[in-house]
């Protein structure tokens, strides 16, 4: 039995990080469909803000951590042996930390002076 | 393997899908995990086009462009859903671990919503941004 609670963290984690991604893509709803025109100026400008910048790496984040605990379960349930086990566990996370470095790369790119 | 998990390896198996009834919940659920597994896929083209679209204004017109072909309409109508359908699944799965909705005829319920509500979402998108 692990003491560590590693199963109630993985759930844990998962429902923290899906509550708060649910609040961000409930506000970009709102915003893609109460924008009449989005030109590219308006675009880049609302990425570019220090708050939704931040807030938009944040989401990746958390979805890297949602992501890897669904994509876990799923190895878990279809995969049996060990090894491939192990193969597809370390190309899934390499997958999505390469995949935050370059949204983070990307939000970092925009400055704010426009 | 021990000598019980080959006892349990031989017994019959029925893989025969066609012949199993599956309850609303079930295909939900289906719908649910393959959602998350096309999303997470998609990951690497989604920044792609992110990236295009904030380099300069002649490239966020591509894809903007791009965007509007009778293809990448579907495809995107297919990606919604995706989100939609994992959303609220999503939604359903946490008011279950509080307890919330798990007898068995009010679980058949939410389930049918899950399922309808991603339709009826996606239908007020196509036809909020695909005029």
């Amino acid at each position: 039995m692990s003491f560590q609670a590693k199963g109630l963290q993985a759930w844990l984690l998962q429902r923290i990080t899906g509550a708060f991604m649910a609040l961000y893509i409930l506000y970009v709803s709102g915003v893609m469909f109460t924008t009449e025109q989005m030109t590219y100026q308006v675009w880049y400008a609302w990425l570019a803000h220090p708050l939704m910048n931040t807030a938009s790496g944040l989401f990746f984040l958390q979805l890297a951590i949602h992501a890897w605990v669904g994509m876990r379960d799923i190895v878990l349930d279809y995969i049996a042996n060990d090894g491939l086990r192990l193969l597809t566990l370390i190309a899934i996370s390499f997958f999505l930390v390469t995949c935050s470095l370059a949204l983070l790369r990307i939000l970092f790119s925009l400055s704010w002076s426009i | 393997m021990n000598s019980l998990d080959k006892q349990i390896e031989k017994r019959p198996k029925n893989l025969n899908l066609l012949s199993v009834k599956f309850p609303m919940s079930a295909v939900m659920s289906v719908g649910h995990r393959a959602a998350g597994i096309l999303l997470f896929l998609l990951l690497p083209y989604l920044l792609y086009l992110l990236q295009l679209s904030l380099n300069n204004e002649t490239d966020f017109l591509l894809v903007k462009e791009q965007l509007q072909s009778p293809m990448a309409k579907f495809f995107s109508l297919i990606i919604i859903w995706s989100l939609v359908h994992h959303f609220l699944a999503g939604i359903r799965y946490f008011l279950l671990d509080i307890d919330v909705g798990i007898e068995k005829h009010l679980a058949q319920k939410t389930a049918v919503f899950v399922m309808a509500g991603s339709f009826i979402i996606v239908i007020l998108f196509a036809l909020f941004f695909f005029q």
